[in-house]
C-alpha cells in the first residue's frame, strides 16, 4: 500500500518519477521529502475515529461535571451582559462522480492514487476541464438554501503552499460566485432554545471550489498523499454572522447537513468528513458602545477571531462557547481580541488555541484563473432544478404534521433520526397500512409514528442497538400494528410479539401470534360468571359495601375488578365484559 | 527541409564554415542529424532518434521549443527545477505535427520559463549564433528555436509567444515569427509562463511554410478551456465580410455560401444569406483583395529607436505605397502604458502558474540538506535553489502585484490597461473584433498595423551583461501590445539598406499587426507581398523590402 501513496519527508532520501502520470493505475514510488507543516488542524484531522470519539465521551462527562459546579454559575450569569455573533463557512462535498475540474472519476476507492488525472496532481502543460455534472448537486444545494443562482459566475485562485494542494493554489469563486443570497430558517425543531424563537440566517454566498488531497502521517518525518480527492467538487456555505449562540450555531450546522442530505447534494456529513465548519466568533456588550468591525453589511461588530476545521456538531458548539468565554474574559479583563486563526481540538474541548495571527495571516492573492471560462448558467437550467427539488426538512415536517397528524416533536425526530431512514421506514409502514383507495394517511400515522418511534425506540435504546430498516421488516411492523388495531392482540401482547420481532424472528407476524399464544380469544359469559363468583366469594366485605351502593361503592366496583382482571388470562379478557358481568351479578 | 538534405547542405563548403566542422562527419543519417542537434548544447537541449522503420527522407523535421511537452525528449523549460521531467502525454501542437508526419527531432534552448528576451536565463547557459563569429543576441525567448531555423536544421521551428517570445528572436536572426491570435492553437501541453498571454508560435523561413504549418495546428482542442470553439471561429469568418458593405440590391439574390459551424442554425442561416450576397455581388475579387490601408501608429516611433529601423520602416512603407497600397496614420493612445500592465499581468499568472514547483511530485529531488524544517518556510529552500534569478525577480514581482495591500493599484489598474489596449486597436481596425458585441469596426480603419519588431538592432551578448533587467524589460515595447490583445502578429525579416551585406548584427524584424482573428489575410498579405518584392531572382533588383533570408 506504502508504494502507492506520495510521501512528504522532512529528510531526503528518494524521489519519485512522473513519467507514468496519466497512466490510470501506475504505482508511484514512495518518498519524497518535504516539510510535514504540524498544525492543529492536522492532528485532528489524521487521529484515528475511534480514539475521537473516545475523547469526545469523555470530555463530555468532564463537561457536565464542571457545568454544575458555582464558576459556571457566575459564567452564565455574566453572559447577560455580552452578545455573542457567529458566522460559518460550510465545506461540503458535493454528491458527484465527477471532480470540479479533471476526468477523473471521484468515485471513492482504497487504492491510493489511483485514477488521477495530470490535472489532479498540477502536471505542468495541463489543463483545467470544467465538468458540467457537478453542477447537478451544487445547484440542488444553491436553490434548497433559497439562493439567487448568478447566469454567470468565475473561478479564482487562492494561493498557499500546502502538501495536500499540488497546484499552490485552490481553484475556488471568490469575486463572483455562483449563488448568492440564500436563506436557512432555525427553530425549536432545529435545536434552538425557545427563547430564541425561529431564526433566519441569511446566506451570503455559494461557491464552488476544490477539495485537497488526503494526508496520512506514515511517521515522525513523513506523510503520505493520496490525490485521489484532490480536486473533488465542494461547495462552500458561507453565512451572514447572524447566529448568537453556541446551540443555534450547532443547529445552523445541523440543518444545512440535513437540507443537504434531503436534496441529494451530499452524501457524507460531519461524521464522515465530507462536510467541515470554520466558525467566525466575535462578542459585544448589549449596552457598551458598538463595535467597529463589519462583515458584508453586518456592522458594529466586535473583533472576530476564526476557528478552522471543525468536523462535528458538538464540536461547532463547544468551540463557540470556549471562544466566547475566552473572549469575554479578555475583554473584561481590559484587553483587546487580536483577529487571529484559532484551533480547537476535541481533547481540551474547553479552550480553543491560537494557531497564528495577522502578522502570520496567509495573503491568498485572489487572481482570476486564467484559463477558466465564466461560467454560464441558464434561467431553464434552474427552473429544472428548482421544479425538481426533492423536498427540504421544513417541507418534509409540515407533511409529517398535516398529512400524518404527528406531533411537531415526533415529526421532528423522525426527519432528525438516522439520516432519513427512519422516516422512510415510517412512510413504507404507512402505506402497507393505508388501502390504495384511501388517500387518509391521518388514520394510521400516529399510532405508527406511536410504535415506531416510542415502542420501538425504547427498545433500541434498552439493547443499545443501533437502528437498521431491516430489524425488523417493514411488513411484520404493518401486520403487528394491523393485528393490534383490530383488536386481535391487546396491548401487552403486541409489545411482547415487538419484541419477538425485534429478536430477529423472520417469520410472518401472524404465525409467530399464534404460535406463541398471543392473538386475543375472548372468555366466554360461562367464564366470566365463573370467574366473577370466585372473586365475590374471596372479598365479601367490599361486595357487600357495593351492594349497600353507598359512597365507596365505586371504588370497591373497580378494586372487584381488578381482582377480576389480575386473577384471569389478561391476553382473553376485555374489561368492559368483566365489569359487566360483576354488574350483572352484583346489581341485578 | 529533410535531415538528408540538411546533412548535404551542411557539407557543402560555405555551411561547414558556419557551423562547427566537427560534426559533419556524423550527418550521413538521421542519428547523425541528431547528433548534430545534441551537440550544439547551447540552442538544442535534447534531440531524439527517428521512430525507426520510418523512411526519414522524404519527412520533414520540426523542433519545439522545451516549454512544449513531449513523452520521448525530457522538457524542462530550460530551468532546473524540472531536470529531467517527463511529460505523460504530448502536447497537441506536437500531436497534430506528428499526425500530419513531421518529426520532432529536438527540443530547443529558451529563457527559463519563457522570461526574457534574449535567450540568456537558461540553465543551460545562453544561446549564442556559434556559427557566426560575431557575439549577436538571438533575442528570446524562442532563442534556440529561431536559431535551428536560421541556421538550416531545420525547416520549421515552434515557439511559444508570450510578450514577443517568438517575433522578437525572429527578428533578430533573420527569419519569420508567427504570433497567432490568442485561442487559434492549442495549448494543451504547453507550459505555461502567462496563461492568457500565452500562444503557440511558428517560425520558419518562408511565408508558405509558416501557412502550411499554421493549417496544421489552427484546430480547436476540446481539452484548452481557451482554445477557440467552433462557433467562436464562425463568429471570425463572419467578422471579416466587415470589410465591404452589402447593396441593397444584392438582397434578394440567392445564396450560394454557406456560413458553417454556428450553433444557432437561424444564425448560420442568416450570414450565410449575408455571405452569398457579398460573393454575388463582389465575386471571388471581394475575397482575395489586393489593396490594403496600412496603419502606422505615432506612438510606434519612439526616440530611443535605432536610425537603421527607421530607415527599414520608412522603406517599408514606401514599398507598400508603391504596391498600391494606402498608408494611413493611426493612433495607439495606450501604447506607452501596455509595457508595464504587461510587466505587472505576466509576472502576476507567472508567480500563480510556478507555485506547483514544489520538488514533491517532479522534477528536481528536494536537498536533504536544505530540506524545509518545521521552523523553515514550506519550500522556499528548494525553489531558491533551483529557480533562476530572473524566473524568481518574475515571482517576486507578481506575488506582490497580486498581495492584498497591491492588488487595486497594479493588478486591477493593469487589467484596465490591457482593455484600453485592446479598444485601441479596435478603434482603429476596419474589422470589428469577432468575439466583441460592442465592437463595429472603423469603416475608415485599416486592415493592418506595420511597425517594426524592435526599437533596437540585435545587442551583442557582451553588452547584455550590464544591462538592468528593466533595459530589457523595454525592449519588448512593441511587440507586447499586440500580446495584450491576443491579435496575431508576424516579424518578417528586412533589410536596412540593400548595399550592406546581410550579417546577423543587423537583422531588422518588420512586425504585421491584423484584427483578431484575422491569421490567414495576414499571412496571406505577408506571402502576397513577399512575393510579389522578392520573387525568386536575382537581388540587384531594387524595391525588394522583405527577404527570406537566408545564410
Amino acid at each position: 500500500m506504502l508504494r502507492r501513496w506520495y510521501c512528504h519527508r522532512f529528510v531526503s532520501t528518494a524521489r519519485l518519477y512522473t513519467s507514468s502520470l496519466c497512466a490510470q493505475r501506475k504505482c508511484f514510488s514512495t518518498s519524497t521529502h518535504c516539510r510535514f507543516h504540524a498544525t492543529a488542524v492536522d492532528e485532528a484531522e489524521v487521529a484515528p475515529l475511534r480514539k475521537q470519539l473516545k475523547d469526545a465521551a469523555r470530555a463530555s462527562r468532564h463537561q457536565q461535571v464542571s457545568d454544575t459546579n458555582g464558576k459556571d454559575q457566575l459564567r452564565r450569569e455574566r453572559l447577560k451582559d455580552w452578545e455573542l455573533t457567529v458566522g460559518i463557512e460550510i465545506h461540503a462535498q458535493l454528491n458527484t462522480s465527477s471532480k470540479l475540474f479533471s476526468r477523473a472519476s471521484a468515485d471513492w476507492t482504497d487504492v491510493p492514487n489511483a485514477a488521477l488525472w495530470p490535472f489532479d496532481m498540477a502536471v505542468p502543460g495541463s489543463q483545467p476541464l470544467f465538468q458540467p455534472p457537478v453542477l447537478i448537486p451544487a445547484l440542488r444545494a444553491a436553490i434548497a438554501l433559497d439562493c439567487d443562482i448568478r447566469p454567470r459566475s468565475k473561478f479564482d485562485r487562492k494561493h498557499y503552499f500546502y502538501h495536500d494542494q499540488p497546484a499552490g493554489y485552490q481553484i475556488t469563486q471568490y469575486y463572483e460566485p455562483f449563488a448568492v443570497n440564500g436563506r436557512v430558517t432555525l427553530t425549536q425543531q432545529d435545536g434552538l432554545a425557545p427563547e430564541e424563537g425561529t431564526l433566519h440566517i441569511g446566506i451570503k454566498q455559494v461557491q464552488l471550489e476544490q477539495d485537497t488531497a488526503r494526508t496520512q502521517q506514515h511517521d515522525e518525518e513523513t506523510s503520505l498523499i493520496d490525490f485521489n480527492r484532490s480536486g473533488h467538487a465542494l461547495v462552500e456555505i458561507i453565512s451572514l454572522p447572524q447566529l448568537h449562540s453556541p446551540q443555534a450555531a450547532a443547529a445552523y450546522v445541523r440543518k444545512v447537513q440535513s437540507i443537504l442530505y434531503a436534496v441529494d447534494a451530499a452524501t457524507t456529513g460531519m461524521e464522515l468528513g465530507g462536510l467541515r465548519a470554520d466558525v467566525n466568533v466575535s462578542v459585544r456588550r448589549f449596552d457598551g458602545a458598538t463595535g467597529n468591525h463589519s462583515y458584508s453589511g453586518v456592522t458594529g461588530l466586535g473583533q472576530r477571531t476564526e476557528i478552522k476545521n471543525l468536523s462535528s456538531f458538538k464540536s461547532v458548539e463547544d468551540a463557540v462557547c470556549a471562544e466566547r468565554d475566552r473572549q469575554i474574559d479578555i475583554l473584561e479583563a481590559g484587553g483587546k481580541i487580536e483577529g487571529e486563526t484559532r484551533g480547537w481540538s476535541l481533547s481540551n474541548p474547553g479552550a480553543t488555541r491560537r494557531l497564528r495571527g495577522k502578522e502570520g495571516e496567509v495573503d491568498y492573492r485572489y487572481m482570476p484563473d486564467p484559463d477558466i471560462l465564466p461560467l454560464h448558467i441558464d434561467n431553464d437550467l434552474v427552473a429544472h432544478f428548482r421544479s425538481t427539488l426533492p423536498p427540504v426538512p421544513d417541507q418534509l415536517l409540515d407533511m409529517l404534521r398535516l398529512s400524518y397528524g404527528l406531533t411537531a416533536d415526533d415529526a421532528g425526530a423522525l426527519l432528525n433520526l438516522d439520516n432519513g431512514t427512519r422516516l422512510l421506514y415510517y412512510q413504507d409502514v404507512v402505506s402497507r397500512l393505508t388501502p390504495s383507495s384511501n388517500n387518509n394517511k391521518t388514520a394510521f400515522g400516529v399510532h405508527v409514528g406511536n410504535w415506531i418511534l416510542h415502542e420501538l425506540g425504547a427498545l433500541l435504546t434498552t439493547t443499545e442497538t443501533e437502528w437498521h430498516p431491516d430489524l425488523i421488516h417493514a411488513q411484520q411492523m404493518s401486520d403487528l400494528i394491523s393485528l393490534q388495531l383490530k383488536g386481535q392482540l391487546t396491548g401487552p401482547s403486541a409489545k411482547k410479539l415487538l419484541r419477538i420481532l425485534f429478536a430477529g424472528e423472520k417469520e410472518p407476524v401472524s404465525v409467530i401470534a399464534e404460535r406463541e399464544n398471543l392473538l386475543f380469544q375472548s372468555m366466554n359469559d360461562q367464564e366470566y360468571v365463573e370467574l366473577a363468583n370466585r372473586v365475590i366469594q374471596d372479598h365479601p366485605k367490599e361486595v357487600e359495601i357495593v351492594q349497600k351502593n353507598s359512597k365507596q361503592a365505586q371504588g370497591k366496583l373497580k378494586f372487584l375488578l381488578g381482582q377480576m382482571m389480575r386473577h384471569g388470562d389478561r391476553n382473553r379478557m376485555e374489561a368492559q365484559r368483566a365489569e359487566k358481568t360483576l354488574r350483572s351479578i352484583l346489581m341485578p | 527541409m529533410n535531415p538528408a538534405a540538411t546533412a548535404r547542405r551542411l557539407k557543402s563548403p560555405g555551411e561547414i564554415r558556419r557551423y562547427s566542422t566537427i560534426y559533419h562527419d556524423r550527418l550521413r543519417s538521421a542519428r547523425g542529424t541528431r547528433a548534430v542537434l545534441s551537440g550544439l548544447e547551447n540552442l538544442v537541449l535534447t534531440g531524439s532518434p527517428y521512430p525507426s522503420g520510418r523512411n526519414i527522407a522524404n519527412d520533414e523535421v520540426i523542433v519545439l521549443k522545451d516549454n512544449f511537452l513531449t513523452t520521448d525528449l525530457p522538457t524542462t523549460c530550460a530551468s532546473h527545477i524540472l531536470e529531467g521531467f517527463r511529460g505523460s502525454a504530448t502536447s497537441m501542437v506536437g500531436r497534430l505535427l506528428q499526425d500530419a508526419g513531421i518529426h520532432i527531432v529536438a527540443k530547443t534552448n529558451m529563457d527559463e520559463f519563457g522570461m526574457g528576451s534574449y535567450s540568456t536565463n537558461s540553465a543551460r547557459g545562453p544561446v549564442k549564433h556559434g556559427f557566426d563569429s560575431l557575439e549577436q543576441s538571438v533575442g528570446g525567448s524562442s532563442g534556440g528555436s529561431a536559431l535551428v531555423v536560421a541556421g538550416g536544421l531545420a525547416r520549421f521551428a515552434i515557439g511559444s509567444d508570450t510578450g514577443g517570445s517568438v517575433r522578437l528572436p525572429a527578428a533578430y536572426t533573420g527569419i519569420l515569427g508567427f504570433k497567432p491570435s490568442y485561442g487559434r492553437i492549442s495549448r494543451n501541453g504547453l507550459i505555461p509562463y502567462a496563461n492568457s498571454l500565452d500562444t503557440v508560435g511558428i517560425m520558419s523561413t518562408s511565408v508558405k511554410d509558416a501557412i502550411s504549418i499554421y493549417r496544421i495546428l489552427n484546430k480547436h482542442d476540446p481539452a484548452d478551456p481557451t482554445s477557440l470553439d467552433l462557433n467562436s471561429r464562425a463568429r471570425i469568418e463572419h467578422a471579416k465580410l466587415s470589410r465591404s458593405r452589402v447593396p441593397d440590391h444584392a438582397a434578394s439574390d440567392q445564396v450560394s455560401v454557406r456560413v458553417i459551424g454556428l450553433r444557432d442554425k437561424k444564425e448560420s442561416a442568416r450570414l450565410s444569406l449575408e455571405a452569398g450576397m457579398r460573393w454575388k455581388a463582389y465575386g471571388r475579387q471581394y475575397f482575395t483583395k489586393r489593396s490594403w490601408r496600412i496603419g502606422v501608429p505615432d506612438e510606434y516611433n519612439i526616440q530611443e529607436m535605432h536610425p537603421w529601423i527607421r530607415i527599414a520602416w520608412l522603406k517599408t512603407l514606401s514599398v507598400l505605397q508603391d504596391m498600391g497600397n494606402d498608408i494611413v496614420h493611426i493612433s495607439l493612445p495606450t501604447t506607452q502604458s501596455a509595457l508595464s500592465a504587461y510587466y505587472v499581468l505576466a509576472p502576476a499568472e507567472a508567480s500563480s502558474n510556478l507555485a506547483k514547483y514544489d520538488g514533491v511530485r517532479y522534477g528536481i529531488p528536494r536537498d536533504a540538506e536544505l530540506a524545509d524544517n518545521h521552523e523553515g518556510v514550506l519550500y522556499a529552500h528548494h525553489r531558491g535553489q533551483h529557480f533562476g534569478d530572473e524566473v524568481k525577480r518574475r515571482i517576486l514581482l507578481g506575488t506582490f502585484s497580486l498581495s492584498a495591500g497591491a492588488m487595486d493599484n497594479y493588478f486591477i489598474q493593469a487589467q484596465k490597461v490591457r482593455r484600453l489596449v485592446q479598444q485601441d486597436f479596435n478603434n482603429v481596425f476596419t474589422v470589428p473584433h469577432p468575439l466583441l458585441e460592442a465592437s463595429t469596426g472603423n469603416p475608415e480603419g485599416v486592415d493592418f498595423i506595420v511597425v517594426p519588431t524592435a526599437p533596437t538592432l540585435p545587442p551583442l551578448l557582451s553588452e547584455l551583461k550590464h544591462q538592468s533587467p528593466l533595459d530589457s524589460y523595454v525592449n519588448d515595447i512593441f511587440t507586447v501590445p499586440a500580446s495584450l490583445a491576443g491579435l496575431p502578429a508576424i516579424s518578417v525579416p528586412v533589410v536596412a539598406d540593400d548595399d550592406l551585406p546581410p550579417t546577423s548584427d543587423k537583422n531588422i524584424g518588420m512586425q504585421i499587426i491584423g484584427q483578431f482573428g484575422e491569421d490567414m489575410p495576414l499571412l496571406n498579405f505577408v506571402r502576397d507581398t513577399v512575393e510579389a518584392i522578392d520573387p525568386p531572382r536575382p537581388r540587384e533588383t531594387d524595391s525588394r523590402i522583405w527577404t527570406a533570408r537566408r545564410f
